[in-house]
């Protein structure tokens, strides 16, 4: 039987309640003590009955006692209400008659210092008087119970310290007597529960008195007792074999301990049971009578402990005060049952290592958190070093958030403890606890114990909230292998590297990388083709293809659709994206047909490109027409599309040398053409010595560049071969725009070994046959000027020395015969004076003749000007396609002499009808004056007079022949 | 909480059998591998939804020992489900049943369902009592039959639910006088019927008295 009970602690200290002195408190000593009560911190003693005192004896927390009498003959029960100063006792004045019952107020005192009797009635049960048997005060103060021997029970409802308004009515009637009441209040609902010696009853006071029988036993007086809210206030009885409780409809649980029992309490959660020791006393105290030894049991029923348990002697009651509990033992002695403090009873429990029990009871007693993490880990210990690592990595996860998690991990790091390190772990994670290393010591875990589904789970659990390093997470799925795991990882938090990274190196997947690239925004998806881009492309070219060309044109992620809704209401699109397509081409390292199509789309697409794009592209279409026959029409086509696309922006030169590479013919003409290199082209047709070509050349460019006929001309002339008909048709041409001096001609034909004389003879002989009509031409000329030159001196030697006749007859102006006064000039011309006078603009000059010496004189002073103008006279010089006959031009028009016009001084008219070319080219000209005996000077014929140091052939700066070579069309060979 | 039906159910079987932890597992969700032993008789509630309706279970987890035996007899009255336990590592708790069922049945109403229930299934390689024994002992006697783990909850919610399934039947079939509160059926406070007899004892015949103040 020993082990048919509950465990037994000692969590109470039993102490003999002493005063200030330290002396044994023995002021009760000698009042015979029947009743206890206890509240608002004074302890009520009631006198005992036999002695018929009726006191009421109260003591206060400092041990003083106070007395009064409530009775003149006796007090058998009294009430004290928790909460407010209200003591109700039942009790006789005078023998034979119906019990009194009176309400005291213990805060309103009298004159004598006595608490004031509120009210005052008689306890009747109903016909026949009885003696009261139990009474209970509702602490609402408004119902209250009276219980009698002849088991009548009397409620009294309304304000209990007055007689107004308060009814009573007889709600019970039973054989046995009443050995116990008391209320319930649970919500609105008031139960009042009775108890007999052989039955439990609950009325429910606010339903109508209705009536629920409990059981079909009862308990003696003062064995029963309400629990309080951690039992749910059950009504609880002591009987021999059990302690029962009860609800308010129906039995409870029940609980053995055996037993007579004496008292029930209730105190803090615990019941306290006071029970008669069955044994006799081991040995009777010296000299003194034997007393009845009582057993104090203290129950936690929540926790099912014995709290404390021992053996009085002679316990009276049980009285909870002060925060303690006081046990009135015989002799009136007062032992103070103090309750230990929660560390102690902990201690005590772990020495025993009953760690649950630690745990219930701390958590019965709202132990703080950290005193429960405490108790934990210290369970998780014991358990550990028992070997039960299951049960103790549970208790260690209830420490996380307190506890190091490192202590835990440590403890479980040996391989066939992984289980519970992984539960731990995965508890650490829930609890968002885990650092990296957690999180990465969690997923090697599951990967050493190959457990996918946990993994799984981990890893795939949606609604959760990420509570790991997602980027451990990754690497170590990586690093185990489970590359799925990862991925969905990776994919989930955005991790785009690594998904790639994971896509590409270790699954190899290259579609579904591609595809999330795809998904991707724009910037991350550029620089992920960027690093990923060479070995998707190696990998799947077309999709690779295809994608770059979307992130170069107008990318958007491919799973937003093509109208968000910002555009879908009106807003701004998004800004498009476009990718330097120029940036991808390396790409393509290795696929270079991919790379052409991406080319062709970006350069259709996007015709602003950047030249490297059309270089490449170009140089793609020429390797492989180089490379690749079957196809060399189309990229022939292709190419020179290109080429000739004015939007394409290649670089010339690079595209030449492209060109020249590949040896691409029409590649190479055409840009030569572009940049105007006739030279080159005709040079490149010489060095394939394709003389059609070279002739074409010549036809074609010839208009812009002559000098090519006389390439032309070289290059057959050195030509072996016989190459008569090109020749001739060179020389046609020389001959037709007199490129070359027949000289040279000859000189270069003469190198040639093929060429024979019949080539050149029809040249020859037109060009002799010109240079005889020429020279022909120029001596007639030559002819003609000396003879006019002499003519016009022999005129001014006239002038200068013979008299003049005038002897016109009509004035040159009206044309009717002279009259007097009348003006004559030395040409001859003579006017009427009016007529004159009306007409000229000066005196000094012939209005007939002015106009054409005004000519003359501008033509002298325009000549003048020009002098000035070097360039124009190169101009006109490299313009000319005969450069000899500009200088002369100039050097006849006197350029190069030094003419200065002397204005003031009186000339000679110039004669009337002057060549300009038959003028002498250096002239002072002075304006015609009025008088035909003007004295001019003439100037010294730069013909005859070879001293003038202005002669152009002398003065070196004025040279046109020591002009730069280049512009001399002579100066070529 | 409003319940349509109350349950009343008594779990009885030979000490150690795990009883206590059924229950506990059953209403806490929980499992207490080191348990004290029942002094008496202990109590646990929990609701469950049958066929659409709350049905509020009141279990009593009575103390296997012997010498306890007359305190838990007096609990069998008034119970309506009966899960009698046995421990299938321990052969002794199975030859005990048949006193069990004849306590039972002798000491409650005669319609009582009863469940018969081989515990801690988790300790496989323990077992003493074949599962087919198990089934034989149920079939022989009219029982329901079932092997649990309080340990892994295996079950267990089963065991219980299935056994108020039968009770619910029988109330539907009409077997159970589900006004006679000594069946261990209770009607919920709201879905009390107009019924005089039920408000019988103290007063005027009212509604019930505290409702589902536990």
């Amino acid at each position: 039987m020993a082990f048919l009970q509950w465990r037994r602690f000692n969590f109470f200290d039993k102490e003999i309640v002493k005063d200030e002195g330290g002396q044994v408190f023995d002021g009760l000593k000698g009042i015979d003590i029947s009743v206890c009560a206890s509240g608002r911190g004074q302890i009520l003693f009631l006198n005992s009955l036999l002695h018929y005192e009726g006191n009421i004896h109260f003591l206060n927390r400092n041990l003083e006692l106070s007395t009064f009498k409530a009775y003149e003959l006796r007090i058998t029960h009294l009430c004290q209400v928790k909460q407010q100063g209200i003591l109700v006792t039942v009790g006789d004045d005078e023998p034979g008659t119906n019990p009194i019952i009176k309400v005291w107020n213990l805060e309103k005192r009298d004159k004598a210092g006595n608490p004031t009797c509120s009210r005052i009635v008689r306890a009747v049960p109903g016909k026949e008087s009885s003696p009261v048997s139990a009474l209970a005060v509702h602490e609402n103060l408004n119902l209250m119970a009276v219980g009698f021997q002849d088991g009548t029970v009397v409620v009294y409802r309304g304000d209990v310290t007055r007689d107004r308004h308060s009814k009573s009515r007889v709600i019970h009637h039973t054989a046995g007597a009443v050995t116990g009441l008391a209320f319930r209040q649970a919500a609105k609902v008031n139960h009042l529960f009775v108890v007999t010696k052989d039955s439990v009853q609950s009325y429910n006071l606010t339903a109508k008195d209705h009536k629920e029988e409990l059981d079909a036993f009862g308990c003696e007086p003062r064995c029963s007792v309400l629990s309080d809210t951690s039992q749910d206030n059950q009504f609880v009885i002591g009987r021999p074999d059990a302690v029962y409780f009860y609800q308010t409809d129906g039995r409870g649980p029940c609980l053995v301990f055996e037993g007579e029992k004496k008292t029930l309490q209730w105190y803090r959660g615990y019941l306290v049971v006071v029970g008669k020791e069955n044994k006799a006393m081991p040995r009777p105290p010296p000299g003194g009578q034997s007393r009845d030894m009582s057993i104090v049991n203290v129950y936690d029923i929540q926790n099912k402990f014995i709290a404390y348990s021992a053996p009085l002697p002679d316990v009276t009651d049980v009285i909870c005060e002060w925060g303690s509990l006081y046990i009135l033992t015989g002799e009136n002695r007062l032992m103070q049952l103090i309750e230990k403090d929660i560390q102690t009873k902990l201690e005590m429990l772990f020495k025993k290592n009953l760690y649950v029990l630690a745990i219930n009871l701390a958590k019965s007693q709202h132990f703080d958190q950290d005193g429960l993490v405490d108790i934990f880990t210290q369970y998780g210990d014991h358990l550990y070093s028992k070997g039960d690592y299951d049960g103790a990595i549970n208790q260690y996860v209830k420490t996380i958030g307190k506890l190091e998690p490192s202590y835990v991990i440590r403890k479980f790091l040996d391989a066939q403890r992984i289980h519970n390190l992984t539960a731990y772990l995965q508890s650490l994670h829930k609890a968002q606890l885990a650092t990296e290393d957690h999180t990465t010591l969690l997923l090697n875990c599951y990967t050493k114990l190959k457990d996918t589904n946990k993994l799984d789970q981990f890893i795939y659990s949606k609604d959760k909230e990420v509570d790991f390093d997602v980027e451990t997470a990754i690497k170590v799925c990586r690093q185990a292998g489970y590359y799925d795991h990862a991925l969905s990882l990776a994919e989930r938090h955005s991790q785009h590297e690594w998904y790639l990274k994971i896509q590409l190196e270790d699954i190899k997947d290259y579609q579904k990388a591609l595809t999330y690239i795809s998904k991707l925004g724009f910037y991350e998806a550029e620089s992920n083709m960027k690093k990923y881009g060479k070995i998707l492309m190696s990998e799947v070219p077309q999709q690779t293809t295809e994608l770059l060309k979307r992130l170069c044109t107008d990318y958007r992620p491919s799973d937003i659709p093509l109208a968000d809704e910002q555009t879908l209401q009106g807003g701004m699109p998004a800004r498009i994206h476009k990718a330097p397509a120029d940036e991808f081409i390396h790409i393509f390292v290795s696929n270079s047909s991919k790379l052409m199509e991406f080319l062709e789309h970006m350069i259709k697409v996007q015709p602003s490109s950047p030249s490297l794009l059309y270089n490449t592209l170009l140089e793609l279409y020429l390797h492989d027409m180089a490379h690749d026959g079957s196809q060399k029409a189309e990229l022939d086509r292709k190419s020179l599309d290109l080429l000739q696309n004015t939007d394409a922006h290649y670089d010339v030169n690079q595209a030449l040398v492209l060109c020249q590479m590949h040896n691409y013919k029409a590649g190479i003409l055409y840009l030569y053409e572009r940049e105007r290199l006739y030279q080159q082209i005709l040079r490149y047709h010489m060095d394939h010595d394709e003389y059609v070509h070279i002739i074409n050349t010549c036809k074609k460019f010839g208009g812009q560049d002559p000098n090519l006929w006389v390439q032309a001309l070289a290059y057959f002339a050195r030509k072996e071969e016989n190459c008569r008909t090109q020749m001739m048709e060179v020389l046609q041409h020389i001959d037709r725009h007199n490129l070359l001096p027949p000289l040279l001609v000859v000189q270069t034909l003469a190198h040639n070994s093929t060429a024979t004389l019949a080539v050149v003879k029809d040249y020859i002989t037109r060009r002799l046959q010109q240079e005889n009509d020429q020279i022909q031409e120029d001596e007639r000329l030559i002819h003609q000027y000396r003879q006019e030159t002499e003519k016009m001196r022999s005129q001014i030697q006239e002038l200068k020395t013979s008299a003049k006749i005038f002897q016109v007859s009509k004035c040159s102006i009206c044309n009717h015969p002279l009259e007097l006064p009348s003006v004559h000039f030395l040409c001859q011309h003579s006017f009427h004076q009016h007529c004159f006078e009306g007409y000229a603009e000066n005196e000094t000059e012939c209005p007939v003749c002015m106009p054409e010496n005004r000519k003359i004189l501008d033509i002298i002073r325009a000549q003048e000007q020009h002098k000035e103008l070097h360039e124009q006279f190169h101009h006109q010089l490299e313009r000319a396609p005969d450069g000899f006959s500009v200088v002369a031009d100039y050097f006849g028009r006197g350029v190069f002499n030094k003419v200065t016009l002397i204005t003031d001084s009186p000339a000679a008219p110039p004669p009337s009808g002057v060549n300009p070319f038959g003028e002498p080219p250096e002239l002072q000209i002075k304006p015609a004056a009025p008088k035909p005996a003007s004295k001019s000077a003439a100037a010294p014929n730069p013909f005859d007079d070879d001293d003038d140091t202005s002669n152009p052939f002398l003065a070196e700066s004025t040279n046109p022949f020591g002009e730069p070579e280049s512009t001399n069309p002579f100066g070529e060979d | 909480m409003s319940y349509a039906y109350l349950f009343k159910y008594i779990i009885i079987g030979d000490t150690g059998v795990g009883k206590s932890c059924l229950l506990l597992q059953f209403t806490d969700k929980r499992f207490q591998p080191v348990h004290d032993l029942t002094i008496g008789v202990e109590f646990g509630a929990r609701m469950i939804t049958i066929d659409g309706k709350q049905i509020k279970l009141q279990i009593w987890d009575t103390a296997g020992q012997e010498s306890f035996r007359s305190i838990t007899r007096s609990y069998y009255r008034g119970a309506a489900g009966a899960l009698l336990v046995y421990d299938i590592t321990r052969r002794d708790t199975f030859n005990h049943l048949t006193t069990w069922l004849e306590d039972a049945r002798q000491h409650s109403n005669s319609n009582m369902v009863i469940m018969l229930i081989g515990n801690k299934s988790d300790l496989e390689s323990r077992r003493e009592v074949k599962k087919e024994e198990g089934e034989a002992f149920a079939r022989e006697h009219g029982l329901i039959f079932m092997e649990t783990s309080a340990k892994t909850a295996a079950n267990v919610e089963e065991a219980f639910i299935n056994t108020a399934k039968e009770i619910y039947e029988k109330i539907q079939e009409g077997v159970f006088d589900i006004n006679n509160e000594a069946n261990g059926i209770k009607i919920g406070p709201q879905h009390s019927p107009s019924n005089p007899a039920l408000g019988g004892g103290g007063g005027a015949g009212g509604s019930q008295p505290g409702g589902g103040c536990c």
